[in-house]
């Protein structure tokens, strides 16, 4: 079942830099036609160089943004309904790239309690759910800390537990780990990982890194607001060459069993992983090995 | 870095933590108020040992509360020393030249002093014992009668806790360009005036940008929550008057009524 479909989506930024002199509609949809369905508990990894138009293809799927041609659905909902707009982003909860400016109260707990306290919830199940999603994103026993003085990876954790606390089914995260360090990446993946294995909620995840695109169940390739490639990361990963003409690299493993592939070597395609990697490589050994 | 005592909550658990912040609020103001009664030693002293009262009540390390004193040392010292010199009824205790110093001035000064101290203190005990947020909710909800003269009480708390969010954040912000700009070999000491605001442009346009950017992305973040304003807007924290809270509503009630006695039975001193 989806729960985000993108229906021949276009759109346009109409606003004066994109706009000829005389105020018309640009001639370049930044969206261009995108057909995309997300179903339910996917952990899908959305990539594309700077520019290639993710972050607007997200702000759509919770209306942020409204289709300039094509449509929406979040859950049969179609986004351009007013009257569905709240249940849409209580659905579809999103997290952007800058941990700092997303976070609204001067306590942890506060700002997790922030999106049930707009949706009206009753004060004794903000409650429980405050405590609920801070536990699992492991960030409790710091529910009465100030958000300035917590590390990038606990912020973001935070404002996961913000989303969280919506109940949502979708979590829509905008290059999460792109200010974080080694250690808040790995924080980070860890919890949306675990959410998407765990709870059922389904990740799109919008990154630069490909080992976390590697980590997902699929990955969608963006290039100048279309879809340039869409499928299992193996799938995606082997099209090596098409990657590189739009700027994206493939996992180092990937990398390297193609470059040595090129030069003659046996090597299978489709390798992902480290121990992948060093499996295929070791196997490659001992066959030399054995025919001499 | 600069320390903004007011407005660093000091998480407790203690009976002024968990008092009803609006009674707390109001409390405090009224103790304020009331300090400006005592007209003689006995009330000033009584107005001196509540707070001390509070303030063990309160749990807080006594070095916080002499931290909110010490910035306001030097008003309290100029405003007292004005007060011996311009004083001059009284016995008179020294004098040369026209500077004459009078008991009464020293009284006076004294009293203005302890009063200074104890307002400065009591209103540090309120941002100590409460967070910001919940400070701005408790304004939001005393205020929140304004909303007949179609003044927008959620708006002006929303702002004010967003406002006490991002300090922090931005002072960090401007440490960091200052370090950027010196290393570049920005001179931001020496020069006179103009010279150093003319240091300070390459410092402020870009906190400004990155303001900017900043109120852009919360305003996105909070979109993205279902901010729609005030309205079905519920809290996770209620606020509600407990037995304690009336306990202490009386208490500071029969303290400002006391001071004010005490003036009828002493002499006044000043
Ligand atoms: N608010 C905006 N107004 C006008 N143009 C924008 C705006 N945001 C993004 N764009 C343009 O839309 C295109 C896609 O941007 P974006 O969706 O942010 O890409 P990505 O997230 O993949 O880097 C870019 O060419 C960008 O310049
Ligand atoms: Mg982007």
């Amino acid at each position: 079942m989806a729960i985000i479909s993108a229906e021949k989506v276009k759109f346009y930024y109409e606003n004066y830099e994109n706009s000829d002199n005389q105020g018309n509609t640009p001639q370049k949809p930044v969206l261009d036609s995108i057909d995309l369905e997300i179903k339910k508990g996917e952990f899908v990894a959305v990539l594309g160089h700077n520019g290639s138009g993710k972050s607007t293809l997200a702000k759509h799927f919770n209306a942020m943004l409204l289709p300039s041609g094509g449509r929406v659905l979040v859950g049969g909902r179609n986004t351009a309904d007013e009257n569905e707009i709240y249940e849409i982003r209580r659905m579809v909860g999103m997290v952007l790239q800058n941990p700092d400016n997303q976070i609204v109260s001067t306590i942890v707990e506060e700002d997790v309690a922030f999106g049930p306290e707009n949706l009206g919830v009753e004060p004794g199940e903000i409650r429980r759910r405050v405590d609920e999603a801070l536990k699992t994103v492991g960030m409790y026993d710091y529910r009465l800390h100030a958000p300035h003085k917590l590390s990038g990876g606990q912020k973001q954790r935070v404002a996961i537990a913000g989303i969280l606390a919506m109940r949502p089914e979708c979590i829509v995260l905008d290059e999460p780990t792109a200010m974080l360090d080694p250690k808040g990446r790995k924080e980070v993946l860890d919890t949306i990982s675990r959410l998407n294995r765990e709870q059922g909620i389904t990740i799109v995840l919008i990154t630069h890194y490909m080992d976390e695109a590697a980590a997902a169940d699929r990955v969608v390739v963006m290039e100048s607001g279309r879809i340039l490639l869409d499928g299992t990361p193996r799938e995606v990963f082997s099209h090596v060459d098409k990657l590189r003409q739009v700027g994206l690299d493939v996992p180092q493993p990937t990398e390297l069993c193609y470059e040595l592939r090129k030069h003659g070597i046996p090597l299978p395609e489709g390798v992902l992983t480290a121990e992948e990697c060093v499996a295929a490589l070791s196997m490659l050994l001992e066959e030399t090995y054995a025919d001499n | 870095m600069i320390d903004i005592t007011l407005g660093q909550y000091f998480p407790g658990n203690s009976f002024l933590h968990r008092m009803d912040p609006r009674v707390k609020m109001v409390l405090i103001f009224l103790y304020i108020f009331s300090v400006f009664i005592p007209q003689n030693w006995v009330g000033l002293g009584l107005a001196v040992a509540f707070l001390v009262f509070v303030i063990i009540l309160s749990r807080l390390p006594v070095k916080l509360i002499f931290k909110s004193i010490k910035p306001i040392i030097p008003l309290v010292l100029i405003t007292s020393a004005l007060n011996i010199f311009y004083i001059s009824d009284g016995t008179t205790l020294f004098k040369w030249g026209f500077i004459q110093i009078t008991t009464k001035g020293i009284t006076t000064a004294s009293f203005i002093a302890i009063r200074i101290i104890c307002l400065i203190a009591g209103s540090s005990l309120l941002t100590y014992t409460t967070s910001p947020t919940t400070l701005t909710d408790a304004l939001e909800r005393l205020l929140s009668p304004l909303k007949v003269v179609k003044l927008n009480v959620h708006e002006l708390a929303m702002m004010m806790t967003i406002a006490l969010r991002f300090i922090p954040t931005l002072i960090e912000e401007t440490d960091k360009i200052m370090s950027a700009q010196k290393a570049r070999g920005a001179d931001l000491e020496s020069g006179g005036l103009m010279q150093r605001i003319r240091a300070l442009i390459p410092i402020i346009v870009p906190l400004f940008v990155s303001s900017f950017r900043r109120a852009f992305d919360l305003a996105t973040a909070m979109e993205c929550r279902c901010y729609r304003g005030g309205e079905r807007r519920t809290r996770m924290k209620q606020m509600k008057m407990r037995v304690p809270d009336y306990i202490s509503i009386v208490v500071v009630l029969a303290f400002a009524a006391g001071l004010l006695g005490l003036n009828f039975i002493f002499k006044s001193v000043l």
